[in-house]
């Protein structure tokens, strides 16, 4: 390469740069820079900021559970290592006191726990609880509310746990590992792990588990578990992060991170489809002055090296804006959520940045591959013929360059193969319908507009007369438009499924052990005190002994998938049945029949008692449809048919059921009830007086756990709300590129009707005509692609329930023609408002 | 000393392919322009003046014949030999100027000094500027100069690499009167001093008449060459 090559490729640079001849793929390559650093840094930052968030539900980063304890020298590891670690014991044990007994979840922890999250006490049962930083002193245990009715004492009486005494001195109210099923399990009891060994229930026999916490930089927990992996066996050890939380914090985090990855995703095909379109305009404004320095004797290298080199010094300057326009408008985000969003977002993530600039560096260099090669391909004949374009014109490179890149962006960038299919292949077949419907829609359009020269038929001319430019058009509109469609009604549709989870009046406190005859002088007594409460459920309590006359070992003791998942329930533990002709809400039959349904031929007498079983205790237990299982409930043996399989919804917040049984069954047992209502926060004092006169009624207050479950879906759904804004902005602004570049081609033509004495009122009614109808077909086909795309992302990848958006079928239409039609108008206006002499100068 | 052959053409055509098949738009044409001579190419418009300019100035190539630039075999040439060839030895002049829109007059004028490699390609310009009378426009963008400014950039841009042919396609169309005789003028006196070949593409019979010889051009042929006498042509460069 020359000097002359070089300086000359700056000058033109320089000069172009100041003339605004470069402003278009510029903007473009900010926009696309901009656009990725902000959204995938911002995205970045929030996301470790909600895994840190929700962290505080396993109280760690990471946990490794155990059934025996674990060599001491991993926890001397792992302290090395730089992290931080804590220790828990989890025991099922009694406690007594005042003559009365109950079974409680023991907790003994050592000094750092919780390394994450929070404890919260109070001083009197079902008060507010405030956070505190120590834990129980020796000899002392902090106890849940609940448990201060079944014992009957106060703060300050004693219980007995195992062999030691310990002082109640506060009430527990919260800890951060509760776990989020609606049956919290047994009141929890928290004490110090050095009173532990005191109270000698660790023992042959007893089902201790061992909880050991851990917390620091993602890469030294990675490498802690790299060593630790080897030495871990399965079946004693289970080693647990947020992301591998099957809750609904873990789903709603993993989800959310799914929808920035869609974004971003999108933002960056958004960012393309804007350097594409500014990269074709560049090479069309530059084929004269290829022609002519061919002409004055250029040789074709020297042409090449010129424009690439004014490629790579509009990339470098667009990616430096980029950069930093990027990181301000990510910072200017934080800065507006930060009160809303009470988690720090100060930490600097590197990917994002390389993301960025890789992003804008294949985006600049293969969307500008085609329209390079086009440029250079133009003759020097041109000088003399002007009608001459560029000698090459393959689409078919332009479709393998781009489609190519975007697939390597997408891929590279997610690490998803699927996600980045799915939208890849809905992509090609949405750009190949499209320019099928366009040709036709051009074609009958043609045919309706004929007749005198109106508005409506120059438009309609200058639609069909460049077909191939306008389908070109109508495509990127059409892909704008849709992309930002779906990531507008994924939102929606997420948002709605996680608070439709949580709607307001959840219940927050169950109702336990109400017997018959108190029922109606609750329900009356609740109502007097303006308290909704809900559906009674019967239960009677059964022991789970045989599968197929077999004896089993395992049993299930209660409504608590996570806690059953531990295994450590004792041999023989009750199970708490329910029976109901209807199946719950958010339950769904997955396998066989509910009841009545089934096409049994044996009569109503002969006819076996069915139950219905959950799906993940029939898998745990390899429980199957016609199985025949035995409970002995009260001192009667009774056999059940399996006829259904339900998949249930743990996280809806009402009572659910391992097993529910055809009422025929146990129409001869007397049940206790299961109730639960919504109290309001400020009404918390109240408890006391609702419960007062059913002192034998437990109640577990769930308040505590709604608030943790609403509070983070709360704020991953502002974040984002956050996201789709930066989405629709970049969407935007590639629609204003768009519209820019097409002025220029319309240029040419109005400067002629101008010339020719049409009044600007004419002209730009044409064009802002030309352009609505361009915008209600891209919205039209934007909303049909729109529905395809977002059915296979929310089957496929999502894990939610594909739904009809028929509505977008009329707002993209409409809001496209509005869009589009008032960006063509604006760009009309600053077109006109030019002389003609102006106009013909510009085009020369 | 007998002037040599600048241009020598041999059975030039060009034929191209339309929907209807072969169509030979340029049928066989053989002369020779001499060095320092100037010539003009008449005819009305579609008789294929244009496309002999862009045969004789290697923008296109022949589809059989052959041509000879300061005695070297253009027909044999590919784009890059050509466009080589171009730079050396050949100026240009367009009706629509074909300025480098985001290049200021100066350096429209240098680009062809820079193609080719000259070290001192911004004094040249600076004097021939100077001598088109511009010099108070040089860092002037082409769409700030009037069309008679822009085709004096042109000219200047031309001859700046002291071409051994000039050819120009209708120079003064695009002008008025008063700018198309001020730029005539230009031409030719730069023409005369630098002994350069001119070969110029018209359909003004008063432009025409002032070069040394015409060739007219009718349906693709070569119907008529004749020289102006010395008187005719004087008295047209003066008036």
């Amino acid at each position: 390469m020359t000097d002359h090559t070089l300086s000359l490729a700056w000058r033109l640079f320089r000069h172009e740069t100041k003339r605004g001849e470069l402003t278009i793929i510029l903007l473009a390559i900010i926009l696309s820079v901009a656009s990725v650093l902000s959204l995938s840094l911002f995205s970045e930052r929030l996301k470790s900021a909600l895994t840190e968030k929700s962290a505080e539900f396993i109280a760690a980063d990471r946990v490794l559970d155990s059934n025996s304890p674990v060599d001491l020298a991993w926890i001397e590891k792992a302290q090395e290592m730089g992290l931080n670690t804590a220790h828990q014991t989890y025991a099922r044990s009694m406690v007594f006191a005042n003559e009365q007994m109950d079974l409680v979840d023991l907790r003994a922890a050592d000094t750092g726990y919780p390394l994450k999250g929070t404890v919260k006490i109070a001083d009197k049962p079902f008060a507010p609880g405030i956070a505190i930083k120590r834990l129980p002193a020796s000899g002392e245990a902090w106890i849940e509310s609940q448990l201060f009715q079944t014992l009957g004492i106060v703060v300050g009486d004693n219980i007995e746990v195992g062999d030691k005494v310990f002082r109640v001195s506060k009430v527990l109210t919260e800890v951060p590992d509760a776990g989020f099923s609606v049956f919290g399990g047994d009141p929890k009891v928290l004490i110090s792990n050095a009173d532990l060994a005191a109270t000698k229930v660790e023992g042959p026999g007893s089902r201790i588990n061992y909880s050991y916490f851990f917390t620091g930089d993602s890469s030294d927990l990675d490498s802690y578990y790299d060593w630790l992996e080897p030495q871990l066996d399965s079946e004693i050890h289970d080693w647990d992060s947020i992301e591998d939380d099957e809750t609904g914090i873990g789903r709603a985090v993993g989800r959310a991170g799914q929808y920035f990855l869609l974004a971003s995703l999108l933002a960056i095909v958004l960012a393309a489809v804007s350097i594409a379109v500014a990269a074709q305009r560049y090479s069309m404004r530059h084929y004269d002055p290829v022609a002519i320095m061919k002409t004055l004797g250029a040789p074709k290298k020297m042409v090449q090296q010129i424009y690439l080199l004014q490629i790579l010094f509009i990339t470098a300057l667009g990616i430096t804006i980029g950069v930093i326009l990027g990181f301000l408008i990510q910072q200017l985000v934080v800065a507006a959520i930060a009160d809303k969003v009470d988690v720090s977002i100060d930490v600097w993530h590197w990917k994002p940045l390389i993301i960025a600039v890789f992003t804008g560096t294949v985006c600049a260099v293969l969307f500008s591959l085609y329209p390079l090669m086009k440029l250079f391909s133009v003759s020097p004949l041109r000088v003399l013929r002007r009608d001459l374009g560029a000698n090459l014109s393959s689409r078919l490179i332009q479709f393998i360059a781009s489609g190519g890149a975007i697939f390597l962006l997408m891929w590279s960038y997610s690490q998803n193969l699927k996600v980045s299919a799915i939208l890849f292949v809905s992509g090609i077949i949405l750009v190949f319908s499209l320019l099928m419907v366009t040709y036709g829609l051009i074609w009958v359009g043609r045919k309706f507009a004929q007749g005198k020269m109106g508005a409506w038929q120059l438009a309609w001319a200058r639609i069909h007369r460049r077909a191939m430019d306008n389908s070109v058009q109508l495509i990127s509109f059409a892909v704008t438009i849709m992309l930002l469609l779906i990531v507008l009604v994924m939102r929606n549709d997420m948002v709605q499924q996680w608070q439709n989870q949580l709607p307001q009046g959840t219940p927050n406190y169950f109702l336990v052990n109400i017997s018959q005859a108190q029922q109606p002088n609750l329900q009356q007594h609740f109502a007097s005190n303006q308290v909704d409460i809900d559906k009674f459920y019967p239960v009677v309590r059964g022991r789970f002994v045989a599968v197929n006359d077999e004896k089993v070992r395992t049993a299930v003791s209660k409504e608590d998938p996570d806690e059953a998942s531990n295994g450590r329930d004792g041999l023989g533990r009750e199970a708490n049945l329910t029976w109901s002709n209807t199946l719950q809400n958010g339950s769904e039959v997955v396998e066989g029949q509910w009841f009545g349904l089934s096409n049994s031929s044996d009569t109503a007498t002969e006819r076996p008692y069915e139950v219905s079983i959950e799906k993940s205790i029939s898998e745990r237990m390899q429980l199957s449809l016609n199985d025949k299982l035995t409970f002995n409930i009260g001192s009667e043996i009774i056999d059940l048919k399996v006829t259904s399989i339900r998949d249930v919804n743990w996280q809806s917040m009402q009572p659910n059921f391992f097993f529910v049984i055809e009422p025929r069954a146990l129409q001869n047992f007397i049940p206790t009830y299961i109730s639960s209502f919504n109290l309001p926060s400020d009404r918390k004092a109240d408890i006391t007086q609702l419960m007062q006169p059913f002192a034998n009624v437990t109640l577990i207050d769930v308040d505590a756990r709604i608030n943790q479950l609403r509070n983070i879906v709360d704020q991953v759904s502002l974040a984002v709300e956050f996201i789709l804004i930066l989405v629709l902005a970049a969407g935007a602004l590639v629609l204003i590129a768009q519209v820019q570049a097409s002025m220029d081609e319309r240029q040419q033509e109005l400067a002629i009707l101008r010339t020719l004495g049409a009044k600007g009122r004419l002209i730009r009614a044409s064009v802002v005509f030309e352009f609505i109808i361009i915008g209600v077909v891209a919205g039209a086909m934007a909303a049909v692609a729109n529905e395809l795309s977002l059915y296979m992302l929310q089957t496929q990848i999502f894990q939610m329930s594909a739904s009809w958006h028929l509505e977008y079928w009329v707002i993209a239409p409409l809001a496209g023609a509005l869009v589009v039609g008032t960006l063509g108008a604006l760009g009309c206006w600053r077109l006109l408002s030019l002389n003609t002499s102006q106009l013909l100068r510009q085009m020369v | 000393m007998t002037p040599t052959t600048m241009i020598k053409t041999n059975g030039i055509s060009k034929t191209v392919t339309t929907t209807q098949g072969q169509l030979q738009i340029l049928k066989p044409i053989s002369f020779e322009v001499k060095a320092g001579e100037s010539i003009a190419i008449v005819g009305a418009s579609g008789s294929g003046k244009s496309t002999l300019l862009s045969l004789l100035a290697g923008l296109d190539e022949v589809s059989e014949g052959e041509i000879y630039i300061d005695a070297q075999a253009m027909h044999n040439m590919d784009e890059e030999q050509r466009a080589q060839l171009r730079g050396a030895k050949v100026g240009f002049i367009f009706q629509s100027f074909m300025l480098v829109q985001s290049l200021t007059a100066l350096e429209n004028i240098m680009l062809p000094a820079e193609i080719a490699g000259h070290k001192d390609a911004k004094k040249r310009a600076l004097d021939i500027l100077e001598l088109v009378g511009l010099d108070h426009r040089a860092s002037h963008y082409p769409n700030q100069l009037s069309g008679g400014e822009q085709q004096r950039v042109a000219i200047a841009r031309a001859f700046i690499s002291k071409p051994k042919i000039l050819f120009a396609d209708e120079p003064t169309g695009n002008l008025d009167a008063a700018n198309s005789d001020k730029i005539e003028k230009l031409l030719f006196e730069l023409n005369q001093n630098s002994h350069t070949t001119l070969v110029l593409v018209t359909h003004d019979p008063v432009l025409a008449g002032k070069c040394q010889r015409q060739l007219h051009m009718q349906a693709g042929e070569l119907t008529e060459v004749f020289a102006n006498t010395s008187a005719e042509q004087a008295a047209r460069q003066v008036g």
